[in-house]
Parts: structure tokens; sequence; C-alpha cells
């Protein structure tokens, strides 16, 4: 399907996007907090990866690339939300905690749904790379090559990561 | 090495990214530091946790909505270059073409002639600063990092 969607087929990179869309925009809207905006970011880097795919190496999973690709459109989604929530402050906030609710998960319970909270709570750059391990079945050698950080440093941001979820899962422990 | 040392291996421990002899090293220290111990359970728990959380799988006609929507916005992409490029080639030769009638025609006033050449000039620039500026947002946006590899 690559190979013919890098020969210019919008069908069989069509079938590509149709495979991924599940995760891609789950994965977004952890990212982002908010479904609307996930399915906007993810759609947007399908685009992006369409106009790149012939600079995609088949030899690799496409699945980490796109997510690169995505991970960077919701960078740029979060920067212009904070400028317009510097103008806007009151409403930003209050849309923002209305609209995380987990809608993108296959099974709900309030357990998961507190570990989803819980995540987005987290900072950006622990939020991300917990997506990336955990989410999108990325290895330390794709997380490195995404954030162009070297393994060592996956690791440790990682492990820190995870202590900052699991300090936030056990603060809200009744 | 010290208990703060370990503490990042015990992550690589869990997700099987260590190297052997660090892996031995870890494991020797697990045996007998009940602290590190603990920090494996709890990490392992919630990664446990977390390979329960699973995406919804799409209906069919989200998934024909969904591709719609990017297959617009393939084409759309495409609409804006081949817009962008014929507004500059309309607007220079236009221009030119309008301030070479003007210039030519004596009835016109002078200031009204240098009024509309100020404007078709004008409006080149801003195009062109536009377009450039689009061209840089690109750029800062880490498109070619993306796709490294
Ligand atoms: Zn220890």
């Amino acid at each position: 399907m690559i190979l013919r969607s890098q020969a210019g087929q919008k069908e069989a990179f069509g079938i590509i996007v149709k495979r991924y869309a599940g995760a891609a925009a789950g994965s977004a809207s952890l990212l982002l907090g908010s479904y609307e905006d996930a399915l906007d970011a993810s759609q947007e880097a399908f685009v992006r990866a369409w106009r790149h795919i012939k600079r995609f190496d088949t030899r690799f999973p496409f699945f980490p690339w796109y997510a690169t690709i995505l991970r960077n459109v919701c960078v740029s989604h979060l920067r212009r939300r904070a400028r317009r929530r510097t103008v806007v402050l009151s409403d930003g906030h209050a849309q923002a905690s209305a609209e995380s609710n987990p809608v993108l998960l296959a099974e709900r319970n309030e357990r998961r749904d507190r570990v989803w909270q819980a995540i987005l709570a987290l900072s950006s750059k622990h939020r991300e790379i917990i997506v990336m391990s955990h989410f999108q079945g990325m290895s330390y050698k794709e997380i490195a090559a995404a954030l162009g950080i070297p393994m060592g440093t996956v690791m440790s941001r990682l492990h820190s990561a995870r202590q900052a979820l699991r300090n936030e899962l056990t603060d809200e422990e009744p | 090495m010290s208990c703060d040392e370990f503490k990042p291996l015990i992550t690589g421990y869990l997700d099987d990214e260590l190297p052997p002899e660090e892996r031995a090293l870890l494991e020797d220290h697990l045996a007998d530091c009940e602290a590190c111990a603990r920090e494996l359970a709890q990490l392992t728990k919630l990664k446990e946790e977390l390979s329960m959380m699973e995406f919804k799988e799409p209906t069919d006609a989200e998934l024909a909505r969904y591709w719609r929507s990017v297959y617009n916005r393939l084409e759309r992409g495409l609409g804006w270059v081949l817009f962008s490029v014929g507004a500059i080639i309309v607007l220079c030769y236009g221009g030119f073409k309008l301030i070479e009638e003007m210039i030519k025609d004596p009835g016109i006033a002078v200031l009204l002639k240098v009024g509309v050449v100020a404007l078709v000039f004008g409006t080149v620039v801003l195009f062109v600063s536009l377009l450039r500026e689009r061209l840089a947002v690109r750029k800062v946006d880490k498109y070619s990092k993306e796709v490294e590899r």
C-alpha cells in the first residue's frame, strides 16, 4: 500500500489512513486533550505524511514515522492554543476541561477515566513520551529519532514521566 | 552505583530495552534493594494498567468521513499552490499592463497615476511577503526534521 501511495495513488493512501485513523485520533486526543482538535490534528498529519510519502523508508514501519509528524502537528497546535489562551484566558480553561473526556477509549471505567485525566495533567514533555511509549508502541530508538534526543535521555525522561504519572494517581487515591 | 542511578534502568528493564550487562547489574541490585524492587513493582503495575487502555476502533461510516476530510485537504493543498502561482502571474502582468496604459493616457491626472502605480506595487510586495512568511513558517515547523530516516 505504501509503495502504491508513493507512486501517487490516493486510494492506496486512503487504505493506510483508514487502518491507522483510530490510533492516530486517539493518541492525538491524549496529546491535545480535546476530541475536536485531535481529529483536526491527526488529519493534518496525514496530509503532511502524504506530501512527504516519497521520502518514507519502506523498510521501517509506517506508524512511528507518522507519529513523529503527528507529534509536530500537535506541538504547533498547543503553541497556537497557548497564544490564543493568553487572550481568552478563562474561556480556554473551561473549554479544555469539558472537552477532555476519553471518548476515544474502547472501554471506559472510572479508573481508566482517572488515568486518562492523570496523563492530561502531566507536562507536555512527559505526556508525549508516555503516549509514544504506551499508546503508539514506539521503541526507545524510534522515540529518540522522533524527538531528536539520545536513547539514554529517552529512558530517563520516560522514567520520570512514569514516576510523575504514578504520583499523580496515588495523590488522587481516596 | 546509588539507587538514583539505578532507577532509570528500572524503566529500561521493564521495557526490555537494557543491554545485557546493565540488566545483570540491575538484577543484582534488585535482589537486595527493597526500595528499587518496590519501584519496579509499582511501574510494572502502571504499565499493565496503561496497556489495557485501548483506543476505540472507528466504525466504517466514521472512517469514510475521516478519509473524505483528509482527501479534501489533499486537494485543497494543491489548489492553494496553483492559486498562489496564478495570482502572482496575473497580478504582475495585469499590474504592469495597467501602468503602461495609464502612463500613455494624457487624460488622467498625474496624481492618480502615481496612486495607481503605488497601489499595484504595494499589492505585489504584500503578496510576495505573505508568501515568504508562509514558507518561513514551514521551515520553522521542522518540516524537514519529521521526515528524516
Ligand atoms: Zn536501590
